[in-house]
């Protein structure tokens, strides 16, 4: 009967009734957001990071903003994860259960102990839904100090000045209202939104650079002026991964979306809609199988026209938003140009293929460096067939080691060792297990690739 | 000093440079000064690559007598880092000028500590002497950008000399003291003392009869880059002094048709045993390749682990990695057209299209977004496959300004541009 109550009591959206101070606001809303602290581990060290998150639902489920984990750390390496309430030394575990595609949230979910003195965001939600703030409305949020402050809350507010499709419906504060991945609220305590980070997406989206030059902008890590919306959020929360490595992914296939501008839009007669011009589709993807081709200009998504943003940037975002919302095998037409012609195609999505950070990895202490398997973003990026990828990356060299001491760099391709052409990283780990163990070995040779170039290097272990 | 050495004085040349260059996003102009050797009475100069380059508008040439001539580009060769000019013969005669000419001697014969002369106008003081010995007399020195943004070094080895060689030495020849040119003083390091470099006789010959008669040197390639072995015979159980470790080879290129690949040995060329033990080994053996005819069958005996293999590989012409330059005014706008050898190393899928390599603030090529290093594939949807397809596009803008559509690529994004009016 308590259980029942309690659904109950959850499922009541909070409901604006007069609007209590903005102390007792505050004080109520503090019980959704924490602060998480993880370990990176990697070959040669032990890195701790922390960030805010925004507790999602009473199973203790907690979202993290994308630029709160390395895109170039694995799962595995994520150690430890600690969640922290506002202002207390006391913490309690978590774990880690990945990273979603088209919102780019980290998810963790806290221990059954913690659950209960948590309020998930959605108690906060204005009744009758999402409601946008309007320019100039008065907005408020939570930032948290670091740890050695335990992690001390403190109110920032701010108005609106600016609501922008970029291409997720985002507002944009006078001053920074919310540390990112904290969520934002009205006068009245409705939840509005959730603080962008101020880190990444931020830097590209907000700043005016023209299409040539790069962008630049100081940059506040620790509290945000920009925010998503209330509505770009609700819908998104069920998304808890199914893996820690997010799948299931959707893949297209189509390789460097760029936006086409006014100038160009008017000279094609397009002008009232956007376009993205496709600059490279790759082997064996669903856009070859659809029979896309490079240059060919995608100007609407199951016959709707792809919208005019401003800056002209946003629409690669959009489209690849588009797909990373779909799962594997949904259907995806797109109406592209080509040359004067424009040409429907019929793309069933496929499952993206394995990922660098879902890639093997063994590390060699002695060598001195990780080898990884060869992917097919490797291919991808390397510019060779995927059938031609034999060998393993290089994903890490210690300094000073005698791999890197023989010149052997991050990111290189190993294609020879000793002699011996590398067939499958299974072989190429046994080899260099081999090597790492005979200690009265004197040297081993490896021929490595870079930039299209090759060079054999002498790795000396005496 | 010795009649010989009193006549190469005679000989010696001051060059003033005018060239056009491109790299603004028009075209502009800058000068140089160099130095060169008057080789025959009909007027032939012997120079530097990098002092007079087919963008040169304008040659003045001060003789001895301290009197100027116009003079004209034979040729020139940036490999060798060498360029043939002629003195306006006509208008010296008309002008009653006299001037000496210089013989060559053997460079080969050249030992490490004999005395030898750099003769030229280095930062324009004419006609200084200076004197040192040859320091090393087989110098392997390839520079990838070294006369003028093009490749060179790579099929010659270099004459050390630490006689000094300042700018404006360039293209004036190293002596002996008989005043024998052996060999034409080409560069120094920056920033150290009297380590000067010149291209030996015995190749300056060679080249000055090739640019005196095709006016251009003509080399094979089927897109080797060697390296020395150094101490890697035992690796691959070679004896020593055998082959010649393949670095890398171009994509696309000959070679990699035929299948050979970075790590292969290569051990002789038409069953000729090649030796690369040491850096300065390398280039005979690449000039054994770029002396073959184009369109030559080459066969390459390879080891690759521990098999010897034997393939047939038809050599094609060397082409520079830069590519012809131009300015389009009207917008703003220089480029270089992609050559082979640029589309391959930056992995390009064909050789069509045009680089920026320079944009002029405010035109319209600047205000549509290109900036340098763009790749222009398309202009108006038409294949840019020469310059000559762009250069039509900027003529009919000039007489009727619209608005341009331009494919460019910059790394591997496509994107759409409009030069607008």
């Amino acid at each position: 009967m308590k259980r029942f109550c309690l659904l109950i009591l959850l499922m009541l959206p909070w409901s604006v009734r007069a609007a209590p101070d903005l102390p007792t606001l505050l004080a109520e809303r503090l019980k959704c957001v924490v602060a998480v602290e993880y370990f990176t581990e990697t070959e040669t060290e032990r890195r701790p990071s922390s960030a805010y998150g925004v507790v999602i639902d009473v199973r203790g489920t907690i979202i993290l903003p994308a630029a709160a984990v390395d895109p170039r750390a694995t799962p595995s390496q994520l150690k430890e994860f600690k969640v922290y309430l506002p202002g207390a030394a006391a913490s309690a575990a978590a774990v880690y259960l990945g990273q979603d595609a088209l919102t780019g949230w980290h998810f963790v979910r806290v221990e059954e102990r913690w659950r209960a003195q948590l309020v998930p965001i959605t108690r906060f939600v204005i009744e009758g839904g999402a409601v946008e703030p309007a320019l100039a409305e008065a907005v408020w949020g939570i930032g948290l100090r670091n740890k050695d402050e335990d992690f001390m809350p403190y109110l920032l507010q701010g108005n609106v000045a600016l609501v922008q499709n970029l291409p997720q419906r985002t507002a944009i504060a006078q001053q920074e209202v919310a540390g990112p991945g904290l969520p934002v609220f009205n006068r009245a305590g409705g939840f509005v939104g959730l603080a962008a980070t101020s880190f990444g997406q931020t830097f590209l989206q907000f700043s005016r650079a023209e299409r040539g030059g790069s962008p630049t902008m100081l940059i506040n890590v620790e509290e945000s002026s920009a925010f998503y919306v209330a509505s770009e959020i609700l819908p998104h929360l069920g998304r808890v991964p199914q893996s820690v490595y997010g799948r299931p992914l959707a893949w297209l296939g189509a390789y460097g979306f760029e936006p086409m501008d006014r100038e160009v839009a008017k000279f094609l007669k397009l002008e009232a809609q956007s376009g993205a011009v496709v600059s490279e589709v790759l082997e064996g993807s669903p856009a070859e199988k659809a029979g896309m081709l490079p240059r060919d200009i995608v100007l609407a998504i199951d016959g709707q026209a792809l919208p005019r943003f401003k800056p002209d940037r946003v629409v690669v975002s959009f489209v690849e938003r588009e797909v990373e919302r779909r799962q594997p095998g949904a259907g995806l037409a797109l109406t592209v140009l080509r040359g004067a012609e424009r040409v429907e195609l019929n793309v069933t999505l496929g499952d993206e293929p394995k990922l660098m950070r879902e890639a093997a990895r063994s590390y060699y202490d002695r060598l001195g460096f990780t080898a990884r398997e060869f992917v097919y973003g490797d291919a991808v990026a390397r510019r060779v067939k995927a059938a031609d990828g034999t060998g393993v990356i290089a994903h890490f060299v210690k300094a000073n080691s005698p791999a890197f001491i023989a010149g052997l760099r991050t990111d290189d391709w190993i294609k020879e060792i000793d002699g011996v052409e590398v067939q499958t990283f299974a072989a190429a780990t046994e080899q260099l297990a081999k090597t790492e163990s005979d200690l009265l070995r004197a040297e081993f040779v490896l021929l490595v690739s870079r930039g299209g170039e090759t060079a054999v290097l002498r790795v000396k272990l005496r | 000093m010795s009649r010989g050495f009193n006549q190469l004085l005679e000989a010696v040349v001051r060059i003033d440079v005018r060239e056009a260059v491109f790299e603004s996003g028009a075209r502009r102009y800058s000068a140089g000064i160099g130095s060169g050797v008057i080789l025959s009475a009909d007027g032939l100069v012997l120079t530097n690559a990098h002092v007079v380059s087919p963008r040169a508008v304008e040659l003045s040439i001060t003789l001895s007598n301290l009197e100027r001539v116009g003079a004209t580009l034979v040729g020139w060769d940036h490999w060798t880092d060498l360029a043939v000019l002629r003195i306006d013969v006509a208008d010296a005669r008309r002008r009653g000028l006299k001037f000496a000419t210089a013989e060559f001697g053997d460079s080969a014969k050249l030992f490490p500590g004999q005395t030898v002369f750099a003769v030229g106008t280095p930062h324009g003081l004419t006609r200084t002497v200076t004197r040192g010995i040859i320091s090393n007399n087989n110098r392997y020195f390839e520079d990838s950008t070294g006369v003028g943004g093009y490749e060179t070094g790579a099929f010659n080895t270099w004459l050390q000399t630490d006689a000094a060689i300042n700018p404006g030495n360039s293209g004036g020849p190293l002596v002996t003291e008989a005043g024998r040119v052996v060999g034409i003083s080409s560069r120094g390091y920056l920033g150290a003392n009297n380590l000067g470099f010149a291209i030996p006789s015995a190749i300056a010959q060679k080249i000055v009869t090739g640019l005196v008669r095709d006016g251009a040197i003509t080399r094979s390639t089927i897109g080797l880059v060697p390296a020395a072995l150094q101490d890697l015979e035992s690796f691959y159980a070679l004896a020593l002094n055998t082959g010649v470790l393949i670095n890398s080879v171009a994509p696309g290129s000959p070679a990699a048709r035929a299948g050979l690949r970075g790590g292969d040995i290569l051990l002789a060329i038409d069953g000729v045993k090649v030796d690369g033990r040491f850096p300065e080994q390398l280039p005979p053996i690449q000039n054994l390749i770029a002396s073959r005819p184009v369109g030559d069958r080459l066969k390459l005996t390879y080891k690759r682990g521990g098999q010897t293999a034997e393939v047939a590989v038809m050599t094609e012409r060397l082409e520079s990695r830069v590519g012809e330059e131009w300015a389009l005014e009207k917008w703003g706008l220089s480029v270089r057209k992609v050559s082979r050898t640029f589309a391959r190393e930056n992995q390009l899928s064909s050789d069509v299209g045009v680089v920026v390599i320079g944009v002029q603030a405010g035109f319209p090529a600047e205000v549509a977004g290109l900036s340098r290093g763009d790749v222009i594939t398309k202009i108006n949807q038409q294949p840019v496959d020469s310059l000559e397809v762009i250069k039509a596009a900027h003529a009919a803008y000039e007489v009727q300004p619209a608005p341009t559509l331009i494919e460019a690529q910059r790394d591997r994004r496509v994107s759409l541009y409009i030069l607008k009016p």
